[in-house]
């Protein structure tokens, strides 16, 4: 069992220690110029220099180099650009330094080694008083205590402020200053050293005479000692009784991707971060602990420094210090009607007391997309189209012998032109997609005084899209200050405005992919873009050239936003703490569309909105120790928020543009039922309160309570209550516990309630809409109905059970947490397909239940330590999503004309539904044998007659799987050697399945591009029946084959999200050009991409037309490839 | 420390009680009517009423690519008019071979139901207001009956007996309520049209309902019922009371709009409220200076061969040569027939994706007269019959010359197979086809019809399988599947 302090001399320590920075904070940092008698050191050690024109920094440099001075001082009160000249031969310190400091305001001190530089006497004087009191009487001094001083860096060379130097066993200590430095008179008789710092492992040092240390800091990898976000509050890690994640920014602002959310893929256990569009600018999709909600999304509540209800994609990664989730209810209950998607919290860099730091932050690179390498060449192309036109006419009842081209007995449609293979040809994937360049830089000032911290960044982002036209854009700034008013008074101030600029391109991939090959991509001299019909009368429906359509669609996309908070608090009495808070998120979007593709349809329109977002906060919370082993941490608050919006678009007619010169639509007229404005409006009160015990860090309590108002709810249903309880026990605490090898063994329990209140802000009511006709040609509004009214609609409950275990071995190398959860969602806001008799699809109730259990593993090691260093952290999540109630209704059916959806008590929530395929009809007689549909021919699909009644009907569709993954994995492995570090971060997703239709446009319907691999094993006769498996898949029969699992495939991948490579360069060297710290650096993103064979498409999350999580989830109709983004970046601190 | 807990307990409290509750949890919704504070006035019945329309505006033909519209159902299947290569989907529905989860299916269900409910819902609020002018509040008692009448009766002939719904329902009831039979149906159809008959002015807005409309509908109705004696009632009353005529120039009565043998007609205007009718029968590679893309619905060569070279219909109907949108001037057009029935080249936009202007008739005289002239031939009156017939063929080859006597029609074979002649090519591409093949019985017939293959010329068959179940469509499984089990039974054949 690892040794502690017990808990009374624990707390004392943090309390000392907490003093004891504040004074010798304010020795070295705000003052300096002590005086002591004088020292034997600094009259026995005689200097050389022979320094011409250099800086007086570089003088005090070579004297630190050439002795054991060290220097103390404070950058702006001495000018340390000041160029001089010094000469001295075997000199003593205060001779030289008397020159160096002439005509200057600057005051020295020295004691022993040490070299205080100030501005004044009475700093001195003030330094020498507080020494006094941490190191005993002055007189005492020179007998018993010797100096010792050193500096501290962490493992990148950096100086680290604030690490508390303490001789162990006593209460002896100081803390190092802003450049890292300490000095401390310490008992002869003292005998080791202990450094420590929060994220950090304690250092213990043998004393044994050295009078100065140069301390490395390791990270803390896997730390109790950490503080973790909870949700209105921070508490220690070893306290924590709930499931939650925290992952910490150390290179992630490095990755080459602009979207925070993605940049996070593989990195939390049980939290499904997907990039189902990979176009730049486009959010991750995040599920946390598996699909709840049916109807009213599943996205988890953002919380950013306090304010719920941000976005992670207005942030930028730079700005961000960490990120917490919360898994369970336990954990997100306080957040209410909210809580129910999970919880996550963002916590971006504040200030710290300390010189400044300037920090930049800039890489550059490409990413290239992933592409098909099959496509078909022009003779390919004309044999496999000639194979595909005489199966469609053989389909049709003609005579395939017919020759392909030019006899009148064959319809033009049916025939294939030769020729086209003598022309230009286009391998239109290529040619609509390219290797995109991106660059980011950051440039953030961190620093302050006991009395005012800052923290202030911006960030620039600018990414080119892969798919040709689009592009992303950003600009974010941040500024954190934070002021201590009084003692117990501090205000704390934020701000966050970002800007984005983004194209669209407008068209989904396969649009752009179908086109015919045999189409020139060069643009005519008059502008337009060749098309399929300028080389073959017959040609495709999509007659526009893919450039056509992409240059000539304009759609772009800016937003602005700031997230601004002032909070203040009010400490009255020790312990006690009342914050009250203001905050704002303030966005405004503006879409300003335009296209003219072929110059023929002319469309415009411009939409603006804006929400605000404003919440006020007012929290109280309580600490309180008892007898030193009770420990209480209470919390009460009171929260109001209000979220309006408003949105205006004014929409041209088609075609009313006066010209295409100018695309905004005062050149055009407007639409009048089109445009419009409109406003809306949601209010949330919430009162909430929290208690946390803990006995002897042993026992861990805690019991929330939340009660949530919203407006969105039905007038009989307003208020919703949320309460949670967890405990755990650390059996590693207990006296019995003898395994010293089990350094930390706690088991952990929880229970609690959160919402879901997801809905459309007035979904309650009976809402009317205009629906217009057009009587004696004007243009008239009606009115209907377009939803029911539902006075008792409510929130989704979810209700949680964690059992959680965590296990540190050999000092905690070995880290490991089990959780295993049940959360049941019920009263589902959930859009019932209802009979068209009564006059809707659709309606929303709170109907049914949804179940999600899982485990969750997170394991992390510290594989090997010393030079080499490894660290592995790594998760695995398995959840099963299973419906349970639909509200007595035994099933309920969705499609989009491709697949079925199905909800089905005991299945997964929208699996997917139709029809199996068993077989393909080879020949006529299995087409006698087999059960079919009246329109089969041979070469069909043979479906599965699961009932067995002769005939393919509706009763014959099963499941065919789901989109939910069955286990999502992910592994960081960190590696450092020498000045060397490495980062791999890898992302898996076992089981589930993805409807990915994109073949269908790759066999060369509509005369569009064929991909070797999607034809060659079709059935194409009876005499060339391919490869037995692969049905006909001829253009008039595709509709055979929605609704079956033709098009399912097993999603599955294992991906290498990303590899950082970095070197630090030498302190030596960086310092001598005046940088504290450079760091440069590779990424690359997406370097290794494993997919099952089955599945043939450029991204397994890829999802294309639909919202990933609406109610047609997981069709791939040709999404955005994936790219591998390669960088070059350079990291600099000043 | 009593000063302090005091003045945190201030603080604290103010804070709290700051809050407005009642702002936050019930604000008035800033841009949503409601149910609660609509159906108040003449002014929101009116609106009430409009949207009636609206949905049968849309329903008819205001989706591109006529995916889905009224001719997919009422036309496509009969013998007129055919799917082109280019054409999208709906093969099954062209050549008989639906299945309830066929694309589309749910299209004239859903979009008819809609309809209905907006009418139910007037109907049901109809009382509220307090500030009619005299005659408005039956008017619009009228027109939402006359609506309800027109969609029930759509979807009767399409789908026979559908669940019968002459009130707002709720969700949870509306899973159990099953289809009535046809008949019961019909006597809603023709309770709502007597009562619309009552309550219509003589005279209403182009584009909304008239009395004459009402009266006109039941008439065609009782003809549906083989009620010929009631049939024949209404059809006098028709004639006598309102002030229908024949156009003299056939080719003028679709092209030209609100002209006096249009009885009810759904209006449209250029853009967005537009139709795409217009355009969808024509080839696909478009018109020669006027459309880039058609919707190649194409008319058959049953048909087109069919017609007398002397009847004007045929020119009104199909145009045999044609240029493509992509030739030159010098280029001769090629032998390629279209639909020209509702092609107005002034009306139309060469952008394919926006509608067209042009008004599309619900009820016009000339299907009146023919229908008429059935109904007196099934009251055994002959002659009066075969005059009113002949009324039509005068106008279609102005002048008598090709009027039929009474030694052309021996026997009602005869009859039959002349009126249902007559009537293709008096109501070719209008919605009235695959209606007629059905309550004649025809259809069994129909195992194939002549095509033709797209700017070749040459003669193509298009082979049916006709069985006495295929008169309906298939009930969409997706509503099926909206019902308690086996609440909605599924129509014989299909299931």
């Amino acid at each position: 069992m690892k040794k502690k302090q017990d808990k009374g001399d624990f707390m004392n320590n943090i309390l000392k220690t907490m003093r004891v920075m504040r004074i010798c904070l304010f020795l070295s940092v705000i003052s300096t110029s002590l005086v002591f008698s004088a020292s034997t050191y600094s009259q026995s050690t005689k200097l050389t220099l022979n320094l011409n024109d250099v800086t007086v920094k570089e003088v005090i440099q070579t004297i630190e180099d050439q002795s054991e001075f060290i220097f103390f001082y404070q950058d702006q009160q001495i000018d340390l650009t000041r160029r001089v000249s010094i000469r001295a031969n075997d000199k003593n310190i205060e001779e030289v330094l008397n020159k160096l400091f002439e005509g200057t305001k600057n005051i020295y001190a020295i004691s022993d080694r040490q070299v205080v530089v100030g501005l004044s006497r009475r700093q001195a004087e003030e330094a020498l008083a507080s020494l006094k009191r941490i190191t005993g009487p002055l007189e005492n001094l020179e007998l018993q205590q010797k100096s010792i001083s050193g500096s501290v860096t962490d493992s990148n060379g950096l100086p680290l402020p604030g690490v508390s130097v303490i001789v162990k066993g006593t209460s002896i200590g100081t803390v190092t200053g802003a450049d890292g430095k300490f000095l401390l008179f310490i008992p002869v008789t003292a005998e080791i050293l202990q450094f420590s710092f929060v994220g950090m492992y304690t250092q213990e040092v043998v004393i044994e005479g050295q009078t100065t240390f140069s301390i490395v800091m390791e990270e803390e990898t896997i730390g109790l000692d950490e503080v973790v976000a909870i949700g209105y509050g921070t508490m220690r890690r070893s306290s924590v009784t709930g499931a939650i994640s925290r992952v910490e920014n150390i290179t992630l602002d490095q990755v080459p991707i602009s979207s925070v959310g993605k940049s996070l893929q593989g990195r939390l256990a049980g939290v499904h971060i997907s990039n189902p569009n990979n176009s730049p600018g486009q959010p991750a999709h995040i599920i946390i602990r598996g699909r709840g909600s049916i109807s009213a999304g599943n996205d988890p509540l953002v919380v950013v420094d306090g304010f719920a209800g941000g976005s992670l994609e207005q942030l930028s990664m730079h700005d961000i210090e960490s990120i917490e989730v919360l898994k369970d209810a336990a954990a997100a209950a306080i957040y209410g009607s909210r809580g129910s998607g999970g919880v996550i919290i963002v916590t971006t860099r504040k200030g710290k007391t300390g010189a400044p730091q300037l920090n930049f932050n800039a890489y550059a690179g490409y990413s290239i997309p992933f592409m098909y390498d099959d496509w078909a060449g022009p003779d390919e192309w004309i044999y496999w189209q000639t194979k595909n036109m005489n199966r469609w006419f053989a389909n049709d009842g003609y005579d395939p012998s017919i020759p392909i081209f030019g006899d009148p007995r064959r319809p033009l449609a049916y025939q294939v032109n030769p020729a086209l293979a003598e022309g230009p040809w286009s391998n239109w994937a290529e040619k609509i997609t390219r290797l995109a360049p991106m660059q980011n830089y950051n440039l953030s000032a961190r620093g302050g005084t006991d009395n005012v911290q800052y923290y202030v960044s911006g960030t620039y982002n600018h990414e080119e899209g892969s798919l040709l036209t689009e592009y992303y854009k950003s600009y974010t700034f941040r500024a954190n200050i934070d002021v201590k008013v009084r003692e117990n008074i501090k205000l704390a101030a934020l701000l966050n405005p970002s800007f984005y600029d983004r194209r669209e391109a407008g068209h989904s991939m396969h649009d752009l992919y179908r086109h015919p090959p045999f189409v020139s991509s060069e643009q005519n001299p008059d502008g337009s873009w060749p098309q399929g019909r300028d080389y073959w009368a017959y040609s495709t429906m999509s007659s526009a050239s893919p450039l056509d359509r992409l240059y000539n669609t304009e759609y772009f996309r800016n937003g602005f936003s700031n997230l601004g908070e002032l909070s203040l608090s009010y400490e009255p009495i020790k312990g006690l703490i009342l914050k009250s808070s203001v905050s704002t998120n303030i966005s405004f979007a503006q879409q300003d569309n335009w296209s003219g593709v072929q110059k023929l349809t002319f469309d415009g329109s411009a939409v603006d909105s804006r929400g605000i977002n404003l919440l006020n906060e007012n929290i109280l919370t309580y600490h309180k120790t008892l007898k030193d082993v009770h420990e209480f941490n209470g919390l009460l608050g009171a929260s109001y928020q209000k979220s309006t919006s408003r949105s205006n678009q004014v929409v041209a007619i088609r075609n009313s543009f006066a010209n295409d010169i100018i695309h905004t639509v005062n050149n055009a007229q407007a639409h009048a039922t089109s445009s419009s404005s409109s406003k809306s409006l949601w209010g949330l009160v919430s009162y909430f309160g929290r208690i946390n015990y803990g006995y002897k860090e042993k026992y861990l309590l805690s019991a929330s309570y939340r009660t949530d108002g919203s407006s969105r709810f039905g007038k009989d249903n307003k208020w919703g209550v949320f309460p949670a309880l967890a405990g755990a026990w650390r059996i590693s605490e207990e006296g019995f516990w003898q395994l010293s090898a089990i350094n930390e063994l706690r088991l952990r329990a929880s229970y609690g309630v959160t919402g879901n209140m997801s809905i459309g802000n007035f979904a309650a009511l009976g809402n009317m809409g205009t629906f217009y006709y057009t009587p004696d040609d004007v243009l008239t509004a009606g009115m209907v109905q377009t939803s029911f009214e539902n006075r008792d609609l409510s929130w989704e409950t979810t209700h949680s059970y964690d059992y959680g275990i965590l296990l540190g071995l050999l000092d905690n190398r070995l880290l490991l947490n089990f959780d295993y959860y049940i959360k049941k969602t019920t009263n589902l806001l959930y859009t019932v397909s209802v009979p068209t008799i009564t006059g809707f699809s659709s309606a929303l109730d709170n109907i049914g239940e949804i179940e999600n259990k899982g485990f969750e593993i997170e394991l992390t090691t510290k594989n090997l330590t010393g030079k080499f260093t490894w660290n592995t952290s790594f998760n695995m999540a398995r959840n099963k999503n299973q419906v349970i109630d639909l509200g007595g209704i035994p099933e309920r059916i969705a499609t989009n004309e491709m697949i079925y959806w199905l909800l089905r008590p005991g299945e997964p929530m929208f699996s997917y539904y139709g029809y199996k395929i068993v077989g393909i009809f080879m020949n006529s007689g299995d087409l006698e044998k087999y059960p079919k549909l009246s329109v089969n021919k041979v070469g069909d699909p043979i479906f599965q007659d699961t009932n067995k009644d002769g005939e393919i009907t509706p009763d014959d569709r099963v499941v065919l799987g789901n989109y939910h993954p069955d286990y999502t994995m992910g592994m960081v492995n960190d590696f450092t050697w020498k000045r060397f570090d490495l980062n791999i971060t890898m992302q898996a997703s076992l089981g589930g399945e993805i409807q990915h239709m994109i073949q269908h446009y790759q066999m060369g319907r509509d005369n569009g591009g064929i991909r070797l691999s999607v034809v060659k094993n079709q059935f194409w006769s009876e005499d060339d029946p391919g490869d037995g498996k692969t049905p006909s898949l001829c253009r008039t029969r595709y509709q055979i084959y929605n609704y079956s699992d033709w098009y399912l495939a097993n999603a599955s991948f294992l991906a290498i999200r990303n590899i950082n490579l970095g070197y630090t360069l030498p302190i030596f060297i960086s310092q001598k050009v005046g940088i504290n710290n450079l760091r440069i650096y590779t990424s690359i993103t997406n370097p290794l991409v494993i997919t099952s064979k089955e599945f043939d498409g450029v991204n397994p999350e890829g999802m294309s037309r639909y919202d990933p999580d609406s109610a047609y989830p997981g069709i791939d109709r040709g999404s955005v490839p994936l790219t591998t983004n390669i960088s070059l970046g350079v990291n600099v601190t000043f | 420390m009593f000063k302090n807990i005091f003045f945190f307990s201030l603080i604290f409290t103010a804070l709290v009680f700051t809050g407005c509750h009642e702002e936050l949890l019930f604000p008035e919704p800033p841009s949503n009517i409601t149910t609660a504070n609509f159906y108040k006035t003449a002014k929101d019945i009116d609106m009430g009423v409009i949207a009636i329309y609206g949905r049968l505006q849309y329903r008819k033909a205001r989706v591109q690519s006529m995916e889905n519209s009224d001719l997919t159902f009422m036309e496509l299947p009969g013998d007129n008019m055919y799917k082109g290569t280019w054409a999208r989907h709906y093969e099954h529905v062209d050549e008989w071979n639906c299945l309830p989860t066929s694309t589309g299916m749910d299209y004239m269900w859903t979009q008819s139901y809609s309809g209905i409910f907006y009418a139910n819902s007037v109907l049901e609020n109809i009382d509220n207001p307090v500030n009619y002018v005299a005659g408005e509040k039956e008017k619009y008692l009228g027109e939402a009956k006359f609506m309800r009448a027109l969609f029930y009766f759509d979807l009767v002939r399409l789908y026979g007996g559908v669940p019968r719904i002459d009130k707002t329902v709720s969700i949870a009831d509306s899973r159990k309520v099953g289809r009535a039979p046809e008949a019961d149906i019909y006597n809603l159809i023709v309770e709502d049209l007597k009562a619309a008959v009552d309550n219509l002015p003589a005279q209403n807005t182009p584009g909304r309902a008239s009395k004459g409309a009402a009266v006109a509908l039941l008439a065609k109705v009782y003809v549906y019922l083989k009620d010929w004696s009631n049939a024949k009632i209404y059809f006098e009353k028709l004639f006598s009371e309102f002030n229908f005529e024949l156009l003299p120039d056939v080719t003028n009565i679709l092209k030209t709009e609100d002209n006096k043998e249009l009885i009810f007609v759904v209006k449209y205007v250029d853009g967005t409220y537009g139709q795409f009718l217009s355009k969808e029968g024509l080839p696909y590679q478009g018109i020669f200076k006027v459309l880039k893309d058609g919707g190649n619905w194409c008319p058959s060569w049953d048909l087109l061969k069919r017609f007398d070279p002397e009847d004007t219909r045929k020119e009104a109907a199909i145009t045999e040569m044609w240029k493509s949108y992509a030739t030159k001037e010098a280029d001769e057009p090629i032998w390629n027939p279209w639909i020209n029935k509702w092609f107005v080249p002034e009306r139309m936009n060469v952008a394919t994706t926006v509608g067209c202007e042009l008004d599309i008739p619900v009820l016009r005289l000339g299907d009146m007269i023919l229908l008429y002239a059935e109904t007196l031939y099934e009251l055994n009156q002959t002659g009066p019959a075969l005059v009113q017939l002949n009324r039509i063929r005068e106008r279609a080859f102005n002048g008598s010359t090709h009027n039929y006597s009474d030694s052309d029609i021996p026997n009602k074979e005869a009859w039959l197979e002349k009126l249902h002649l007559e009537r293709r090519f008096e109501l070719c591409f209008e919605g009235e086809r695959w209606f007629d093949l059905v309550r004649s019985g025809l259809y069994l017939n129909l195992h194939e019809y002549e095509t033709y293959n797209d700017g070749q010329g040459v003669i193509l068959k298009r082979k049916l399988d006709p069985k006495p179940w295929k008169k309906y469509f298939p009930i969409p499984q997706s509503e099926i599947d909206q019902y308690d089990p086996g609440v909605l039974v599924q129509n014989e054949g299909y299931d």
